[in-house]
């Protein structure tokens, strides 16, 4: 990228946008008092009316199940339900977290605010920086980088990261502290980013908590931890 | 829905320049993707297709309001925070630059202004650019291209 258009995207980032309204009860009203575009085709919007009653009755149409999935995407993460997860070469000696940095150099080179666990025996993560985003990551990794118990990360990005997930994982919506995120749990599943400058490999990854701040950024919390002991971490995050 | 609809109203926003309009196409577009969600194709990416629905809405209002959308930057873009070393990225321009440079991207045609909103400021791929605002990739290329020419003539004729 030029300087130029470095600058744009800098710009872009400080632009003075009115607050996001919740347009959710707006949308549902609207649905329900059938107020639809006037171009749609009638059948087609009483086949897809019943739709509205619930994302049960979505579930059941096969060809709408991939979309509905997607809309379960949580910040920069996009969780997409596959019928069977791809066969790759899985990235295990690589956690793909980027350089060993302190708090302050990571706080530094990212644009948005790193927050650290303040429950005890989390305080004092390893913090690694790196850019498979142009905004760039910060990774806490506890353990060690071969043998991490548990992973943390922050990203201020919109829908670049996915994972697969398969049929018979947990995807459970949660809310902290009126940040929105989903909690999923079960068989193992991948995260990639699609669309990356490079090839990043798919990593497998265990239980997982994502969160979309208010602020913006997008907080993972990888381990085989339960829920409620990683609400708590994403909780004590100051 | 609650994961896009940021992306959504941000999109409508930079179309129109208009919050409560922006809030209005955001809502219309929802609902239509809704509508339209049995003929959306699996595998297919959703963000794009929503932001294609969205950016219609959106330059609808505006078209029909017969306006043009003037972006602004936060007060606070122009501070900098409790003395701290900038980052190399936010030294790129101070807080004048910025504003003249944001003026010449409001100054721009509206098609080039337009991808350089999408491209830029919501950071959209090439890709994804093309496919929310309905156009070809190389078009995007093109007036990406154009669009940059004629924001890097406006700041040296600004530097005079």
């Amino acid at each position: 990228m030029s300087e130029l258009e470095l600058a744009l995207t800098q710009i872009g980032r400080e632009l003075d946008y009115p607050e996001t309204p919740d347009l959710t009860g707006a949308v549902r009203r609207r649905l329900a008092e059938g107020r639809r575009p006037r171009s749609w085709r009638r059948p087609l919007v009483i086949a897809l009316a019943a739709l509205v009653v619930g994302i049960g009755a979505v579930l059941a149409v096969p060809q709408a199940r991939s979309a509905v999935f997607d809309w379960l995407g949580i910040g920069a993460v996009t969780i997409r339900q596959v019928e069977g997860l791809p066969e790759v070469e899985l990235a295990t000696e690589d956690l793909g977290v980027g350089d060993r940095v302190s708090l302050e150099e990571a706080r530094g080179r990212v644009n948005f605010p790193v927050r650290v666990p303040t429950l005890p025996g989390y305080e004092d993560p390893n913090v690694y920086y790196g850019e498979p985003l142009p905004s760039g990551q910060v990774s806490f990794v506890y353990g060690s980088l071969d043998k991490p118990q548990l992973l943390i990360t922050q990203v201020a990005a919109i829908g670049a990261l996915e994972k697969l997930v398969n049929t018979a994982t947990r995807v459970e919506q949660v809310s902290i502290d009126g940040a929105s995120g989903v909690w999923i749990e079960g068989e193992r599943h991948f995260l990639f980013y699609p669309g990356a400058d490079r090839e990043e490999p798919f990593r497998l990854v265990g239980n997982t908590l994502v969160l979309e701040r208010n602020d913006g950024v997008t907080v993972r919390i990888e381990a085989d931890i339960s829920k409620e002991q990683a609400l708590r971490i994403a909780r004590s995050m100051r | 829905m609650h994961a896009y609809q940021g992306i959504a109203f941000r999109t409508a926003y930079l179309l129109t320049g208009n919050a409560a309009d922006a809030e209005e196409a955001a809502q219309s577009a929802f609902v239509k993707a809704f509508y339209a969600l049995g003929r959306f194709r699996p595998g297919a990416e959703l963000r794009p297709w929503l932001l294609r629905i969205v950016a219609n809405e959106a330059r609808n209002r505006r078209r029909s309001a017969g306006r043009r959308a003037n972006l602004s930057l936060r007060a606070a873009a122009a501070v900098t925070s409790g003395g701290a070393a900038p980052s190399p990225e936010s030294s790129l321009l101070d807080a004048e630059r910025q504003s003249d440079l944001l003026a010449a991207v409001n100054g721009l045609r509206e098609e080039e202004r337009e991808v350089v909103a999408c491209r830029y400021f919501l950071e959209l791929s090439e890709a994804e650019t093309a496919e929310a605002l309905g156009l070809r990739k190389g078009t995007v290329k093109s007036r990406l291209s154009r669009a940059l020419d004629h924001l890097r003539e406006r700041m040296e004729v600004d530097d005079v």
